[in-house]
């Protein structure tokens, strides 16, 4: 500690002024977007804005000189950088705090400085905090004492670093960058440990990052990553299995004599092996301890049970199994640990494997539906779906919901899965089997929902029409009086005997009055009920996905919850995922960390710019799951099954022009499509057809696969040239050239583009460090991240920002090859 | 068959050579069937007979000499081998298992044989004695048990599964055997039920398990309390109940696929024998030919846990590859209780990758099966077996649940049923029939079975169940607002025709059944759509399709009115019934009242003497709304299925013939079970 407090008496006077540079930095920015903060806070103090700008400027000056003093170094430069943006991180590590902090060094500049040694006390006291944490961390003493060592031999510039790795605005995105750009072990060793003190799913997002440092870079940054990794594997089974597929799939691309002994193939096998254990299990789960005794106690009996049902057997019912005795798990405690959820990952991707074999499309399908019924068997077992938000075990597998997704040659399908949340998926008691059969008792007969209306309404909403009909012959023979009820003799055996006969007969009869229907209303209505329901889609045997995915989530969910023997339980959730299996999805989840990225600083500089990330998950480098995005289907199926323009569709969706339904899902679509335009321009997304881009429910447009980005684009036949893909049918639906919501979109992307720019480095760094070590087509050539941070156009002005936002939509607008593209498409693969 | 016997007079034959040289066993036999007793000169006379090779032959050929008198006066003896056959079953010594079990088959077989006339309670009394009877059927049933869910051969558990085949039918009638009244009391239903929930158990003796438990059920079924009825119909453990559904469709797909080779067989055949002779008129002959000995204790076993088990409807949508187009080696003859050896598809835990494999379920195996059953009702084991298909599809029909996955969207197969080569019919191709909601498959199979058995013989029973399970599907799609999409003119036509029929053979059916009660079933039917086809249409052009056909075929309702009314005002038998029918019409007639004058009027007015269907529906198109109908009560209610009192009798005569079925098998087999003594020998 000694070392550290020597370090951190100048460093936190020094802090504190740089805090105030940050704020005064925070001043100037207040002509942009982040004048909304304060002006929006609820402190009574007004602020001279005049005042503020100029006690800004001063500090900033002060800062600048001290700047160009000392720094040399290329950390110092990234230094400097970071502390010009550090108003950003601020807002973004404190999150809410920030705005009550902000009125407080408000008061600095205008009341004078009687806070200011209060604001420093609590400032410094944080770091502090976070260190007395990290030191008793196993292994990491040492190395925190290096750095500290180094860092003072030279410690002038160090300690604008240290400052500025022990400020609170050190974010997980700059202690990233710091270890994939210093070539200082020191700095690499210290970023190592600080990943302790950040929370984990903001370590999470960066994960790919870490890995492919890992594996890819110099001993240095996997010394400084891996006790963190460790540290995190042992602490959850969820974290472990990431770590081992990424390692996996990120090594793939070694050769394979290198792949063998490199550490990413190592550290993998430490993971699958097991050997990463939480080292005090026991004393973490005290109710778990005491069950090895008890031999069938509960929470045996389930892990017992994961094993088997998920390697091979059924595990039959208790009281069959009067004279068989099972001693052959019993005394097996820990090596299942990761095994249930392989072995469910396994399969799934078995099952796509074995799709691929077969050729046509209904053959997969029901080949898919009777493979999962199978699986079915196996569960609920301590299993989980990655993509999920929440800890939750795996139940069932409704088979008969599962469909095969298009692709030519591949099987992706999509499966829908329903779990029971728990409390941690880990520790918490797998759910015990309700078998199918149960859901009888649940809905029986009795409980049948009764959709058809009764004889009442029959009679009462078909107007009752006289008897108008000239023929008489029909009826003379007729005593209405005499006419007899036809009841069956015998109805008294059970109870489900009498709710056979569902209500309106009974109460038909009371009313003895003979009920004229008219012919005209059956037929009407008929036909009503048939248009009444326009949004379902035809079932199509070439096209399964398409009806399935067209329905309303919601009305999905209850469908299926009723359908469940599980769907009694309050706890019960119902997730979807798409499982692909001989495709690569390392680009997908790179893009999704862009989107990711974009989105937060989009939302960050409130742009109403509307994108939808699904989260990836890589199993290796030809599989993994995709989630998928719920209640959108492309626009390929929309079309193909409206036979509609795209507006027309929308117009029959939403309602007329002047609906605010339609207003509202128009507004959306011109969102949507301006966050991925933006999108498709800075990643060069290629391979734009329309069943590549989905639409949804609430009228955005969603764009997925990423299989064509940055340097790769499809076979190569320079096609699609234009920025980005932007029909004339998309310029209908927002209104023509000439409309408002047109220009809204320019303005859109424009505001957009700048805001990227803004944080260009937060986007390009996620490219960056996974371009290390990378076959993928989209680093192909050198130029990949030197043309990336071109297309943000970081010279350029804002009035030239414009200029170019219009030539690329009047480019796209205009192109050509867009259209050929899709009539290409159309020729090859039948996409409309 | 045929192979078997040969094998079984080949090995009779072999042991009877050794007769003259008085085997040992020979020797002791005679003993017990002396009036001493055999252990009083050797105390270890028991202990040596089971270690002998039993001689099945001489043993039963003994006791069916014996008379009940005769047998009385050496009861103590039989008494006593019954008593340390039983002791002999705890032996650890493997070979006095299996000489116990197969002694014990041929004293009961051999006791009864003589003695049928001879009641229950005195046959105890010769086995076992009245005073022990008790105890030694609780040890019996207690050592069958152990074996069968022990650790033991699987040769041991087949054999123990054929005494108690044995037991169960040695009685023509399942519930004068009064032995089963211990069997009642000491159950072995869990046995059974662990033979069907693990895997090699079931695969070797599944078929046994089910048809052994099919008959328990029909043990005095309706006289008192059954417990294996109880027990089976709370079953819900998803294994066990899956084994069942298993076993039932590998027993059933075996007879479907060897239907098929048969057909193929005698397609070549007659496609030489149209070569060589014009005009042809043997495709009746050809079809005779292929008939496949129906086996229909598999289907009671079918029958009763769909009947009893609620929880056994989910298992009939348990998907699974097509077992019978899976490797075809030669398999045995599903009729005889041995268990057929190709059973175990499901049992790897992977599905078998094959791309020309259809997904198959138990249901569609079933209605496969049901189709092939129902081409041809002319003998009564064909009867019977159609007639408990219905029955079976009724009980599904009604089943909510059943209901919902065969009307599931996302559930879709191909089902190819078997159609009778007609003449005036061309063979549908198999290929084109699209993959369809199961419900489809049902309707098709309905209407096919309508349509191709309008024939003198006319089978009014299996009529009126075929229109009802159409009715009870209808109902359900109407109660849930299912929209199927089915091509509901062909079962309209049908049933016109079906009409057609009836009143043009009205004379001589009059004169055997009630013909108005299947008549105002159709025409209800054609009332559901009527009144209700808003509800369950798929569109609104069937609705007009419907009044299409319905005035098309005027001339049929006419007749039927005609009928219906001069029966219903002269005061015969039939005159209630017929008035019945004549309410029912009234949606009909107004229809054609109304149409046919409009439909004339518009050929009149554009010139036109035969109207195109075209213009036909233009024409109800523009005239509903001037036509009132009637709405009528109970369309949508039907009576729920009940085995009594109405099916009792069928069932008792059903049971009987299984049983002699069985019993011929399982003798058959007892005999021809010497290798599996030569296993044991051998192992010893």
């Amino acid at each position: 500690m000694g070392d550290a407090d020597v370090d951190q008496a100048p460093a936190a006077s020094e802090a504190d002024l740089h805090e105030s540079s940050a704020d005064s930095d925070k001043g100037l920015h207040t002509e942009g977007n982040c004048l909304g903060v304060i002006s929006e806070g609820t402190c009574e103090l007004v602020i001279d804005p005049d005042v503020a700008l100029k006690a800004c400027q001063e500090v900033l000056e002060k800062v600048k000189m001290m700047h160009t003093g000392v720094s040399t170094e290329e950390d110092d430069v990234h230094c400097s950088d970071h502390l010009e943006h550090m108003d950003i991180h601020d807002e973004l590590v404190n999150g809410e705090t920030c705005d009550t902090h902000k009125t407080e060094k408000s008061n600095v500049y205008t009341d004078g400085n009687s806070i200011n040694s209060k604001l420093r006390h609590s400032k410094a006291s944080a770091p502090s905090k976070i260190r007395e944490e990290e030191e008793p961390l196993p292994g990491s003493c040492n190395t925190v004492k290096n750095v500290r060592r180094r860092q003072k031999n030279n410690s002038a510039k160090q300690s604008w670093l240290l400052r500025l790795f022990e400020s609170k605005l050190f974010d997980i995105s700059m202690a990233i960058s710091y270890l994939y750009n210093s070539k200082e072990p020191g700095v690499q060793a210290y970023i190592g440990n600080r990943l302790f003190s950040f929370r984990n799913e903001e370590v999470d997002f960066y994960l790919p990052q870490l890995l492919n440092m890992y594996i890819h870079m110099d001993e240095d940054v996997g010394d400084a990553i891996k006790p963190y990794i460790v540290h995190r594997c042992r602490q959850s089974i969820n974290f472990s299995l990431q770590c081992a597929w990424l390692l996996g799939a990120y090594s793939s691309d070694m050769h394979i004599s290198t792949q063998r002994h490199s550490r990413g193939t190592k550290l993998r096998k430490v993971i699958l092996s097991d050997e990463l254990k939480p080292a005090q299990r026991k004393k973490d789960l005290p109710p778990i301890a005491p069950a090895p005794e008890l031999g069938l106690s509960p929470s045996k009996r389930t892990h017992q049970r994961s094993k088997s049902d998920a390697t091979v057997s059924i595990s039959l019912s208790n009281n069959l199994k009067r004279t068989a005795s099972n001693p052959k798990v019993e005394n097996q405690d820990e090596p299942v640990r990761l095994a249930p959820q392989r072995e469910f990952i396994k399969s799934l991707m078995g099952i796509g494997k074995r799709l691929a074999t077969l050729p046509t499309k209904e053959q997969k399908t029901q080949r898919l539906i009777s493979e999962l019924s199978l699986l079915n068997h196996k569960l609920p077992a301590r299993v989980w779906l990655p993509t999920a938000g929440f800890d939750h075990h795996v139940v069932r597998v409704p088979h008969t919901q599962a469909v095969v997704l298009n692709s030519k040659d591949k099987a992706p399908y999509l499966i829908y899965v329903e779990v029971l949340e728990c409390e941690n998926f880990e520790t918490s008691n797998v759910p015990v089997r309700i078998p199918e059969t149960r859901i009888r008792s649940t809905r029986s007969v009795e409980n049948l929902p009764e959709c058809g209306i009764t004889h009442e309404q029959r009679a009462s909403s078909f107007t009752t029409v006289p008897n108008y009909d000239n023929d008489d012959e029909a009826w003379s023979v007729d005593d209405i009086g005499e006419l007899q009820v036809e009841l069956p003799e015998v109805h008294t055996n059970s109870c489900d005997n009498i709710s056979q006969f569902s209500v309106d007969s009974i109460t038909s009869q009371e009313s003895k009055e003979p009920v004229f229907i008219a012919a005209g209303d059956i037929r009407r209505r008929l036909s009503e009920q048939l248009a009444h329901t326009p949004t379902t889609f035809r079932r199509d045997p070439e096209d399964p996905s398409a009806v399935a995915l067209k329905e309303p989530w919601q009305e999905k969910v209850r469908r299926i919850r009723e359908g469940s023997p599980y769907g009694h339980l309050p706890n019960w959730r119902l997730l979807s995922v798409i499982v692909k299996c001989g495709d690569d999805l390392r680009q997908e989840l790179l893009a999704f960390q862009v989107l990711k990225q974009l989105l937060a600083i989009w939302e960050q500089e409130r742009v109403p710019l509307w994108i939808k990330p699904y989260k990836i998950l890589v199993i290796s480098s030809d599989s993994g799951m995709i989630e998928p995005v719920v209640n959108a289907v492309s626009i390929h199926q929309v079309k193909k099954q409206s036979q509609l323009s795209l507006l027309d569709y929308f117009l029959q969706e939403h309602g007329n022009y002047t609906t605010e339904a339609f207003l509202t899902a128009q507004r959306n679509f011109v969102q949507s499509c301006a966050g991925y335009c933006l999108v498709c321009y800075l990643l060069q997304v290629k391979d734009r057809h329309n069943g590549n881009i989905l639409l949804d429910a609430e009228g955005h447009i969603i764009h997925i696969d990423f299989g064509f980005i940055l340097s790769s684009s499809p076979r190569n036949l320079g096609f699609e040239t234009s920025a980005f893909k932007l029909t004339s049918e998309f310029v209908d639906v927002m209104g023509g050239l000439d409309g408002d919501m047109f220009n809204y979109f320019k303005m859109l992307m424009l505001q957009g583009l700048i805001a990227a720019r803004k944080h260009m480095e937060k986007v390009v760094q996620i490219v960056e460090i996974m371009q290390q070590g990378s076959q993928l087509p989209c680093f192909h050539g050198s130029s990949t991240i030197r043309n990336l941070k071109e297309r943000f156009h970081m010279n350029m002005t804002e009035e030239q920002l414009q200029m170019l936002v219009d030539q690329m939509v009047d480019g796209s607008m205009r192109s050509i090859t867009t259209k050929l593209y899709d009539g290409f498409q159309y020729l090859t693969n039948g996409i409309m | 068959m045929a192979q078997v016997e040969k094998k079984a007079g080949l090995l009779r034959k072999s042991s009877a050579s050794k007769k003259p040289l008085k085997e040992k066993v020979v020797l002791m036999y005679d003993e017990i069937f002396a009036k001493d007793d055999p252990a009083k000169n050797n105390p270890r006379f028991w202990e040596e007979l089971f270690l002998m090779r039993v001689n099945l032959e001489y043993l039963e050929g003994k006791l069916e000499s014996l008379d009940g008198d005769d047998l009385m006066k050496i009861k103590d003896n039989v008494n006593s081998l019954f008593h340390h056959c039983i002791q002999a079953l705890g032996e650890e010594h493997q070979i006095k298992v299996v000489n116990a079990l197969q002694t014990l088959c041929a004293l009961l077989w051999g006791v009864h044989q003589k003695n049928k006339s001879t009641s229950g309670f005195d046959i105890i009394n010769m086995l076992m004695g009245f005073d022990k009877a008790e105890l030694r059927m609780k040890d019996l049933m207690e050592s069958l048990d152990t074996l069968l869910c022990g650790e033991g051969s699987e040769s041991l558990k087949s054999l123990c599964l054929k005494l108690l085949l044995c037991l169960v039918t040695v009685t023509d009638n399942i519930s004068q055997n009064s032995i089963l009244e211990y069997v009642m009391i000491n159950s072995i239903f869990e046995a059974i039920l662990q033979i069907l929930s693990t895997d090699p158990s079931r695969r070797q003796h599944g078929y046994d398990a089910v048809v052994l438990l099919a008959l328990l059920v029909n043990y005095r079924k309706y006289e008192s309390v059954n417990p294996y009825i109880v027990k089976l119909s709370i079953i819900d453990d998803e294994t066990t109940l899956n084994g069942m559904g298993l076993v039932l469709s590998q027993a059933l797909s075996e007879y479907n696929r060897q239907y098929r080779d048969k057909e193929e067989e005698n397609q070549g055949g007659f496609f030489s024998a149209i070569t060589n002779m014009v005009g042809s008129m043997f495709i009746s002959d050809a079809d005779e030919k292929i008939s496949v000995q129906t086996n229909e204790a598999v289907l009671l076993a079918l029958y009763e846990a769909v009947h009893l088990n609620r929880n056994f409807i989910t298992v009939l949508a348990q998907s699974h590859p097509e077992i019978g187009m899976m490797s075809t080696p030669t398999t045995p003859v599903p009729t005889t209780p041995t268990t057929p050896s190709s059973m175990d598809v499901m049992n790897s835990a992977e599905l078998p990758l094959d791309p020309n494999l259809q997904t198959s379920n138990l249901l569609i195996t079933f209605l496969k099966y049901s189709s092939i059953v129902m081409q041809d009702t002319k003998d009564e084991h064909r009867l019977n077996s159609a007639k408990l298909c219905l029955i079976i599809l009724s009980c599904i029909a009604e089943d909510q649940y059943a209901n919902s996955f065969l009307h599931d969207d996302n559930m879709n197969f191909r089902v190819n049923l078997h159609r009778m080569p007609m003449r005036h019919r061309k063979k549908a191709a198999d290929k084109n029939i699209p993959s369809r909601p199961l419900a489809c498959a049902v309707l098709d199979l309905m209407v096919e079975f309508i349509v191709t058995h309008m024939m003198k013989e006319f089978p009014m029973d299996l009529y009126m169940r075929c229109v009802q399970v159409v009715h009870k599907l209808i109902c359900y799609q109407k109660k849930c607002r299912v929209r199927l999409h089915y091509t509901w003119r062909e079962l309209w036509s049908a049933l016109i025709n079906l009409l057609k029929f009836l009143m043009s053979n009205e004379t001589t059916l009059l004169s055997k059944y009630n013909i108005f009660q299947l008549a105002l079933q159709v025409v209800n039917l054609f009332n559901m759509f009527i009144t209700y086809g808003d509800t369950f249409l798929p569109t609104p052009n069937s609705y007009d399709e419907l009044y299409y056909e319905i005035v098309r075929m005027h001339q049929v309702f006419d007749n039927l009115y005609c009928m219906v009314l001069r029966l219903s005002t002269n005061t015969g038998q039939w005159k209630e019934a017929a008035s019945k029918v004549t309410h029912a019409l009234v949606n009909v007639r107004a229809i054609i009242n109304h149409f046919n004058p409009k439909i004339e009027s518009y050929a009149a007015v554009n010139h036109i003497s035969q109207l195109s269907e075209d213009q036909v529906l233009e024409v109800v198109r523009s005239n509903y709304d001037t036509l009132t109908l009637k709405l009528q009560d109970g369309l949508d209610q039907y009576e729920r299925y009940s085995e009594q009192p109405k099916e009792a009798a069928f069932f008792k005569e059903l049971v009987r013939s299984i049983s002699l079925n069985v019993r011929k098998n399982v003798s058959l087999n007892t005999l021809s079970q010497d290798f599996l003594l030569k296993e044991f020998s051998s192992i010893s």
